[in-house]
């Protein structure tokens, strides 16, 4: 068996000329999956078909479950429930990747998952090795990747000597397609954004060969959040939101605005009654971006003014956790900040949480110092803010629990807490209230109006839309740029999806 | 526009992964060309072989700190460990030569099980290869509590062996480089290896286990470290487990100039001879300038800060 | 419960020290009082150092001071010859103080302006400090002041001054760690350097202040101990390993975080009653090293990565050296993008 085998056999339904979906036998099937982290519901029951020799399109808005999916329907993890057939086998609880159904299981990751300090070559071994000879595996790898990457992308410019740190992330993210393409049996193709990085003509070389692979009876599952693409490349679009999947079409005849209301533009989330918008001008200034540009920011200008609650909005990674950073460490001049600053992370298990203390240390790490007299500690002070904020906000277990034995949402709290009882002017928000249950939510909304009401300003990036309706105002941003801002009346959730996911054509070629 | 930026790359890239080595090498040629200028007779073969032969343990040593922080771990132990293994050399192996051996075999197995240990209970390799230096120590120190004993023939022949047209302890840096650098570089074995201290994360996907590759990498350091006592004692002649002592610290230095990082993933054998050869002919020149040996230890710690800080302006500079 | 108190490493090292002690009692017909006596006059010098690793290891993964044996030397020599120049105690004692901050600004400026892992800075910084006791030793000649070492040597009721001061000096050192705010930043960047960064602690300054202080408690105790032996170019050599064990042994959280002042005494005494006992039975140190090196070992993989406290919530952020089960975990949770 080679490695560059094309996956032309038994197993293989008859090729299909036409773009039309027929009944063709499922590759891999799901039926009722669920996976559950901790408190989060990631997927609450999925019921999914991907067709032999079609390619189906995946889309859904942050945090709709398309990742666990794909980790799922790739082997990488088991699901909770359910179950998943690949090529008519069902797949067992210890899954593992690369075994049993799951070897002609395929996934380009996003992020890839390459080794940076090894060559092309050697990260070809390492995930396809059980297809490479065992002597001169170097040069087969080599043979493969090259005549691949001359067949997905003619401009690739890799050779398969170079290291994965010295490439361009267009050219990563070629190699991580290429790997994921290589292996002696190809029933489904898993493509996780994978026209995030590349350039247009990249992206369009890309889409032909995927036809190819599709007319010889492999499955592609494509994930992007470019709609327009979508539809133009899918025989089927399959949409997700809130763990499940909630309508599948086919492409044809399926435009972009039907597929945005699919993903949940239409959705009435309890509404919170947004302040009374002022005009910024109004207010005395605390922060402002003027043009800010470099590491992933384009000519971004953002003023916060005192009291205020800015929000900034759009799809994840673009640029708003940058937009953050400078914020919280001003050190160039495009940035000024008057005032002291807290910052609320949003990944709580790496930059939230100190797991040795408890609640009521976890909560006064900040404001410790703002109390202190010549830096020692005054106990006293601390433990009337601490009892302050642990009744204010109801966390269970009180002030002495070790922090680790809080859920998730309490958990959060405390963070938050830290930093609404220090000092600060301007308390900087990343995405906090992600995977936090509704009614903690609601406490902490209450309490940022609070805060601002109270004269402190909050930037606040959140990738659930519906929470920008507490903003004063929103930055929308998209590909490092601002693309709209919005006031008061005019935040809506439908507003912020139409505009984080209109497409201009230059995007494309951005990186 | 991106593709004549990604067209601009390798060349840079290759600077910044070789650009260590490289000025080592410059360091390296400088302090030959120095030792020459002072004493032409340095330049002989004889004369490069008296001048070599210091450093050829430590360079395989530093290779054996090179494996280990190629998975991204560290070996606080592997000097005492050296001394050990010129203990067994000039004792049990001269004895009796089956013991010695697979005492010595003995030792390999011991490093893979730390290698596993450290893996599974996921503690940190630098204060587990520091209390394993004080088991190699008081192993050395059972077996013999005074430096002494004798060599086994054919290893003394191997120290006194003297070739007429190279400097012989070219020979075992060389070798020994090649060995490691295909074992690393070249098999599959440096691939899984390499692999774990750059990203374990892909190497689960692609469902290899990094038990085994940390393992793996663990017993090949324990290897070296057996090599490189084994050419010690036909050195000196006789064990000494405090004989190697300063090596712990001098290999990792060995390791970063020579191109290596803490941060795991990257193997550069090649670099790393020519990082210990630098670190250890910094006596040989010092004694020759006349400056008192007490300066050495200094001299050695400022080229790894100056190495070092060249490291971090190259770096901004590329950036 | 019972379990957390026996998951506490640091009993271990008095545990350990009383064992010793015992077969000590059982093998000699000395008192048991003059055997404590003795190794408390001993023990307070490595506790000195080992307060200094403590709170360098307390700052989290990759954090180690390797300087600490070539300071103590060279502040020896330093502390010795000043004392004798100016014929004053407390400037040489300040003199072998102001050595070890030297040799650690040296270090810190590495680490923090050059970005240099610890290790490797706190290593040249050493081999400097080493080069220059080397140089001091050529032909030195002054002698300690014999009232320090009187005063060393002082045991009133079998207790050794020198065991009270350090006793103090631990107690100020939990005081530190409670009662100010860098103790509590020095915590808090030991348990997770970026939440400590995010919630607004200077963590560059901590990094800095933390490994000044090993560097002065070094310095203090090479001064100390040149004073009570004799200066010489050995003198802190056996501190590096002794010194990393004790607080490992002690009970110090060796991924950072918390830290067990009081457990270094533990291990410390254990060390000194060790090399009595050996002494005692005739045994080379060869045994002496070995069951160092096993406790160590043991101490440590039993205490594990934390997998043996709170299973579950916590494993995941107490393996940080291991980024790769942090990062499986984090990928899983929501949508990624390279930015």
């Amino acid at each position: 068996m080679h490695v560059d085998n094309l996956p032309v056999g038994s197993h293989a339904a008859p090729p299909q000329g036409d773009r039309t979906p027929s009944p063709a036998p499922p590759v891999v099937t799901a039926r009722r999956v669920t996976r559950t982290y901790g408190r989060t519901r990631a997927l609450t029951g999925v019921d999914l078909d991907v067709r032999a020799g079609e390619v189906l399109g995946l889309v859904g808005h942050n945090g709709a479950g398309k990742s666990t999916l794909m980790r799922v329907l790739a082997g990488l993890e088991a699901c909770d429930e359910g179950t998943v057939t690949v090529g008519g086998q069902e797949a067992s609880r210890d899954v593992a990747p690369g075994t049993g159904p799951f070897r002609a299981v395929r996934m380009a990751y996003q992020e890839t998952s390459l080794c940076p300090d090894l060559t092309v070559a050697e990260n070809i071994w390492v995930s396809s090795r059980h297809c490479l000879p065992r002597l001169g595996w170097r040069r087969a790898a080599s043979r493969a990747v090259a005549r691949r990457l001359d067949e997905m992308f003619p401009s690739h410019r890799v050779a398969p000597r170079d290291r994965i740190e010295d490439l361009s992330l267009a050219q990563r993210q070629m190699v991580e397609i290429v790997r994921a393409s290589l292996v002696d049996r190809l029933e489904l193709l898993i493509l996780d954004e994978p026209t995030e990085s590349l350039g247009p003509d990249a992206a369009r070389s890309l889409y032909a060969y995927v036809r190819r692979l599709t007319a010889q009876g492999t499955a592609v599952l494509l994930i992007s959040h470019r709609i327009r693409e979508v539809l133009s490349v899918a025989d089927r679009v399959a949409v997700m939101r809130d763990g499940a999947v909630v309508a599948e079409r086919p492409a044809a005849g399926l435009g972009e605005q039907d597929v945005l209301a699919l993903m949940g533009a239409e959705v009435v989330e309890p509404t919170a009654t947004p302040a009374p918008a002022r005009a910024a001008g109004e207010r005395p200034v605390v922060a402002t971006l003027r043009g800010a540009t470099g590491h992933g920011l384009h000519d971004v200008s953002i003023t916060v003014g005192r009291g205020e609650v800015v929000g900034l909005a759009g799809l994840a990674g673009q640029g708003q956790q940058q937009v953050l950073e400078r914020l919280w460490r001003p050190v160039r001049r495009d940035t000024t900040v008057a005032g002291t600053r807290a910052y609320v992370p949003g990944d709580r298990q790496r930059s939230g949480v100190l797991p040795l203390w408890s609640v009521a240390e976890n909560l006064i790490v900040t404001a410790m110092r703002g109390l202190a007299r010549y830096g020692v500690r005054r106990t006293g002070a601390e433990d009337v803010a601490v009892r302050d904020w642990v009744d204010r906000l109801a966390i269970r277990g009180g002030a002495d629990a070790g922090m680790t034995e809080l859920s998730g949402g309490n958990q959060q709290k405390v963070i938050v807490a830290r930093a609404f009882a220090s000092t600060a002017d301007l308390v900087l928000l990343d995405d906090p209230f992600r995977g936090v249950d509704v009614h903690t939510k609601t406490d902490l909304y209450t309490l940022i109006r609070q805060e601002a009401a109270g004269g402190r300003s909050v930037v606040w990036y959140s990738s659930e839309n519906a929470e920008m309706a507490h903003c004063d105002r929103v930055y929308v941003l998209r590909a490092g740029r601002v693309v709209a801002e919005l006031t008061g009346a005019e935040i809506s959730e439908e507003r912020i999806i139409a505009v984080s996911f209109a497409e201009s054509e230059s995007t494309g070629a951005q990186r | 526009m991106t593709n004549l930026v990604a067209s601009a790359l390798p060349s840079r890239a290759g600077w910044r992964r070789t650009g260590p080595a490289m000025v080592s090498a410059v360091a390296m040629v400088a302090m030959i060309a120095v030792c020459s200028s002072l004493q032409s007779e340095v330049l002989t073969v004889p004369g490069l072989a008296l001048v070599l032969s210091t450093t050829v343990p430590l360079v395989i040593a530093a290779q054996a700190q090179m494996v280990l922080m190629a998975v991204g771990d560290i070996d606080l132990g592997i000097g005492n460990f050296v001394g050990l293994v010129t203990v067994i050399t000039a004792t049990k192996l001269v004895s009796s030569p089956g013991t010695g051996a697979l005492l010595l075999l003995g030792l390999v197995a011991a490093y893979a099980v730390l290698g596993a240990l450290i893996h599974l209970r996921r503690v940190p390799s630098l204060i587990a290869t520091l209390g394993a230096s004080f088991v190699w120590l008081g192993l050395g120190l059972f077996l013999l509590p005074t430096p002494g004993g004798s060599t086994p023939e054919w290893l003394a022949s191997f120290g006194s062996w003297q070739p007429a047209g190279f400097p012989a302890p070219l020979l075992p840096i060389l070798a020994v480089a090649a060995l490691v650098w295909l074992l690393s570089a070249r098999s599959s074995v440096g691939v899984r290896v390499r692999a774990l201290g750059s990203n374990p994360v892909a190497l689960q996907r692609a469902g290899l286990r990094p038990l085994a590759a940390r393992v793996v990498a663990y017993a090949v350091a324990g290897g070296l470290g057996v090599l490189s006592g084994l050419v010690l004692a036909s050195q000196t002649g006789g064990g000494d487990v405090s004989s190697a002592s300063s090596y712990t610290l001098i290999t990792v230095a060995a390791v970063i100039l020579g191109g290596g990082s803490f941060a795991g993933g990257t193997a550069v054998p090649w670099g790393v001879a020519i990082g210990g050869i630098t670190l250890g002919l910094v006596s040989v020149v010092l004694s020759l300038l006349d400056v008192p040996s007490n300066m050495q230890s200094a001299v050695q710690g400022v080229i790894v800060l100056a190495v070092l800080a060249g490291r971090v302006v190259v770096g901004k500079v590329l950036r | 419960m019972t379990l957390r108190t026996l998951a506490r490493p640091w009993i271990w090292g008095f545990a350990a020290a009383a064992l010793v002690w015992v077969l000590i009692l059982a093998i000699s017909n000395q008192g048991g009082g003059q055997t404590v006596s003795l190794a408390l006059s001993l023990a307070p010098y490595l506790v000195i150092v080992g307060l200094g690793q403590m709170l360098v290891i307390t700052a989290g993964p990759g954090n180690i001071d390797v300087s600490v044996a070539p300071i103590i030397s060279l502040a020896g020599f330093v502390a010795v010859q000043v004392t004798a120049t100016t014929g004053s105690v407390p400037v040489g004692i300040l003199a072998g103080i102001g050595t070890g901050l030297a040799v650690a600004v040296v270090s810190v400026v590495a680490i923090l302006g050059l970005s240099v892992p610890p290790i490797i800075a706190t290593l040249a910084a050493g081999l400097i400090a080493s080069s220059l006791t080397l140089s001091l030793a050529d032909g030195f000649t002054a002698v300690p002041d014999d009232g320090l070492r009187r005063l060393l040597n002082l045991r009133p009721a079998g207790v050794p001054v020198l065991a009270v001061a350090v006793a103090a000096l631990t107690a100020l050192v939990v005081a530190l760690l409670r009662r100010t705010t860098y103790g509590r930043s020095l915590l808090a960047v030991g348990q997770s350097r970026p939440a400590a960064e995010r919630a607004g602690v200077p963590v560059a300054r901590v990094i800095a202040i933390t490994y000044l202080a090993s560097g002065a408690l070094a310095g203090l105790a090479g001064a100390l101990l040149a004073a009570y032996i004799a200066p010489s170019p050995d003198l802190g050599t056996r501190y590096l390993l002794d010194s990393v064990a004790v607080v490992v042994i002690g009970g110090t959280l060796i991924s950072g975080g918390r830290a067990v002042p009081v457990g270094i005494w533990g291990s410390a005494l254990f060390f000194i009653l060790l090399d009595g006992l050996v002494n005692l039975v005739g045994w080379n140190t060869a045994a002496q090293n070995l069951l160092k090196g096993g406790l160590v070992l043991f101490v440590l993989f039993l205490a594990g990565g934390g997998t043996l406290r709170n299973p579950g919530a916590t494993t995941r952020s107490r393996r940080r050296l291991r980024p790769a089960a942090a990062t499986t975990a984090g990928t899983s949770t929501g949508e990624n993008s390279n930015g």
